[in-house]
């Protein structure tokens, strides 16, 4: 092997060499960079969600839209829990994502007032955190835009009013679950205050009757039945309810009392007992603001993992309510009634 | 006494457990020490998490407001009482704490909490004794009025009990520090309940009081024509249990930061059930704190091993009722209600055809 053919090899192996060692420092330092632009960025993510309660359809559509995404995404592992509407449960719940090692935590908890707590545990352990519906402090918001929901169902039942009522009802109904506090209270504010501000000739004060529901059909059922015979047999009557379920009770008790054609009721949430109702011939239920449960997950997860990743994400995600009826009910939930959309 | 008699008496001295309990409540102790372990065992081999310092930590905290209600629920059902508004008490409690923060202010709101938890006591005692209404329905009545209460003095929200303002920032540091204080890195509402446990054991063992509640359990007649004071150490082992409800609700308060009206919800249950669990007779008489402790514990450990699985929420429940019924089965076998003569027949039967 002559001398030049040698060096010809050395100088191509040094080259190769300085090559390789430049690509790997620069890989290296890309990962470096990577890592220290997003130190929360990983293949796979575990992502610890408690849930309000398992008690209601609600909260079960969220949940299982959580569990259907997470599977779909492939890179998420849930972690699951049950906040069973209780602030001290929360609290151990978060207490048990961080000694699991979740890397985010989704919270739908039942008061504002326990998020102070929750968050700091969450903090302490560098753990970001989502609230469902319930804002906490430094958490992202996830949820309803209850006042907004609430203007929806008002207008539809003013704009029903003045069509069919020549623009007048004479009495109002508002079932309501005072206890809950602010957020749902804005649900009905924003119900009574578009059904008056966009009817005709708004109810008189004195026959808007505020009846605590206690968020159950049967409550409901009870106070509104107690509550009729304060109204004119003849009168024409508006209800705003918290829920389907309500609605579903004050239907129930004003049909009972011989009232039914008299009346017309506008609910929140538009869950599968509901829209059954509505979709009656002459129903009484005239809709409900949808809040679509079952996507939450899909709208939710994949923005967790832009936090993780390091991409910008809003402090408040608000989901995208519609006005359910038997119009439009076929467009958003097709399956749940073939024979009602073939038509 | 003679020396000679003395020294037979020190030489036949109990040692270790039988020194606080009787020899058939010794058995139950170890069965329930038992089954501790296996279920630690199970839960340990499914979740490398659930031994781990920062879970144990956890699941002891979560049993604090149980523990601490459980110690004096003990006492009173030995003395066959019973008190089911133990956990509206509590939330009645921590609403008045939540409520006093910006009238008289936060350590005398804790103070008005602990009377007024013990005042509902009183009137549960002075109720059932005096009164001679069933402890079912009187507490059961009770349970309503208190649960109102908290309501009505919270207009139906929850309390931040939290220095919103900035101005008494080490008033509410101390009072969160009742939750997250640690001594020897073991959290201030571990050593209380341990502490009440504790004193739970004297009083039930060492004092007069303590022995009577068994005597009253078992027999109450016999017990006022022997001279006990029976309506009173009722009334005191009712004022315990509203009052126990208090200094739990003190704790609740401080570690949520919140005072909430619907605080501990059901926690009565659970409470009853550890205790039942922990060899404690629904009919009165027998009963012992190792057990209590044991039956937290047991409940502790299957609820938190069982979120560490992600188990769902009904199966927790089932899990939980399975427990209670358990519980209940072992004591009405112990109570003689239960004929165990065919289980002996078919050992009988199987040990013939072995032979």
């Amino acid at each position: 092997m002559n001398t030049r053919r040698l060096s010809a090899i050395a100088l191509g192996t040094v080259v190769f060499a300085l090559v390789v060692t430049m690509a790997l420092r620069g890989s290296a330092v890309r990962v470096l960079a990577q890592d220290s632009a997003c130190p929360t960025a990983k293949d796979s993510y575990t992502i610890g969600f408690a849930n309000l309660t398992e008690d209601i359809v609600f909260t079960q559509l969220v949940r299982e839209g959580m569990v259907a995404t997470a599977e779909e995404m492939g890179n998420v592992n849930l972690v699951l829990a049950d906040n069973r509407l209780d602030g001290a449960t929360a609290l151990a719940n978060t207490e048990n994502f961080i000694t699991q090692g979740v890397d985010a935590i989704i919270h739908f908890q039942t008061d504002e007032a326990f998020g102070n707590v929750i968050m700091a545990r969450a903090r302490a352990a560098g753990i970001p955190v989502f609230a469902i519906d319930i804002p906490m402090p430094g958490a992202t918001f996830f949820g309803a835009d209850n006042y907004y929901a609430g203007q929806l169902a008002g207008e539809a039942l003013a704009a029903w009013v003045n069509e069919n009522w020549d623009g007048q009802a004479d009495a109002m109904l508002v079932l309501e679950l005072p206890q809950s506090g602010p957020i749902p209270a804005a649900r009905m504010q924003g119900m009574e205050e578009a059904f008056q501000n966009n009817v005709e000739t708004p109810v008189a004060d004195d026959m808007v009757f505020h009846l605590d529901s206690k968020n159950t059909q049967e409550e409901a059922f009870r106070v509104v039945s107690d509550t009729l015979p304060a109204i004119d047999e003849d009168a024409k009557i508006v209800a705003v309810t918290i829920n389907d379920g309500t609605a579903l009770g004050t239907i129930a008790a004003v049909e009972a009392a011989g009232r039914g054609d008299n009346l017309m009721v506008v609910g929140q949430n538009a869950d599968p007992s509901g829209q059954e109702e509505m979709i009656k011939e002459n129903s009484r239920y005239l809709g409900a603001t949808g809040y679509f449960p079952e996507n939450y997950g899909a709208q939710l997860l994949p923005r967790v993992i832009d936090v993780l990743e390091c991409r910008p994400v809003p402090p408040s995600i608000y989901v995208e309510h519609v006005f359910i009826s038997a119009d439009n009910v076929c467009d958003y939930y097709p399956d749940n009634w073939p024979d009602f959309c073939s038509q | 006494m003679t020396t000679m008699e003395s020294t037979a008496a020190a030489g036949s001295r109990p040692t270790g457990l039988r020194r606080f309990l009787r020899a058939s409540e010794v058995q139950e102790v170890l069965a329930l020490v038992i089954m501790l372990a296996l279920i630690v065992l199970v839960m340990a081999s499914n979740s490398n998490l659930f031994l781990s310092p920062r879970n144990i930590i956890n699941l002891l905290m979560d049993s604090t407001t149980v523990g601490m209600i459980a110690v004096f629920t003990t006492m009173l059902m030995i003395s066959r009482g019973l008190d089911l508004s133990v956990a509206s008490t509590a939330a009645m409690c921590g609403v008045i704490i939540g409520t006093s923060q910006s009238t008289i202010g936060l350590w005398p709101g804790v103070m008005l909490a602990l009377i007024a938890g013990a005042l509902v006591g009183l009137i549960n005692g002075f109720l059932v004794t005096f009164v001679g209404i069933n402890p079912l329905i009187t507490t059961l009545g009770m349970l309503s009025i208190t649960r109102g209460l908290a309501f009505v003095f919270a207009d139906g929200l929850t309390i931040p009990v939290f220095d919103l303002s900035g101005e008494h920032q080490a008033t509410y540091t101390a009072f969160t520090q009742l939750a997250e204080g640690r001594l020897f890195d073991i959290p201030y509402p571990i050593l209380v309940m341990s502490g009440l446990f504790i004193l739970g054991i004297v009083l039930l063992r060492y004092t007069t009081y303590g022995r009577a509640m068994y005597v009253i359990g078992d027999n109450e007649d016999a017990s006022f024509l022997a001279g006990l004071p029976v309506r009173r150490y009722r009334m005191i082992a009712y004022t315990l249990s509203g009052l126990s409800a208090a200094v739990a609700a003190v704790f609740l308060t401080s570690r949520l930061y919140a005072a909430d009206p619907r605080a501990a919800p059901n926690i009565e249950l659970t409470v009853i059930t550890a205790v039942v669990l922990g060899g404690t007779s629904l009919a009165g008489g027998q009963g012992n704190l190792f057990g209590t402790l044991l039956g937290v514990l047991i409940l502790s450990s299957l609820l938190n091993g069982l979120k560490l699985q992600s188990v769902s929420t009904e199966l927790q429940n089932i899990a939980q009722g399975l427990v209670l019924l358990l519980a209940v089965g072992i004591d009405q076998v112990r109570q003689g209600k239960i004929d165990l003569g065919l289980w002996r027949l078919f050992r009988r039967q199987a040990r013939a055809s072995t032979q």
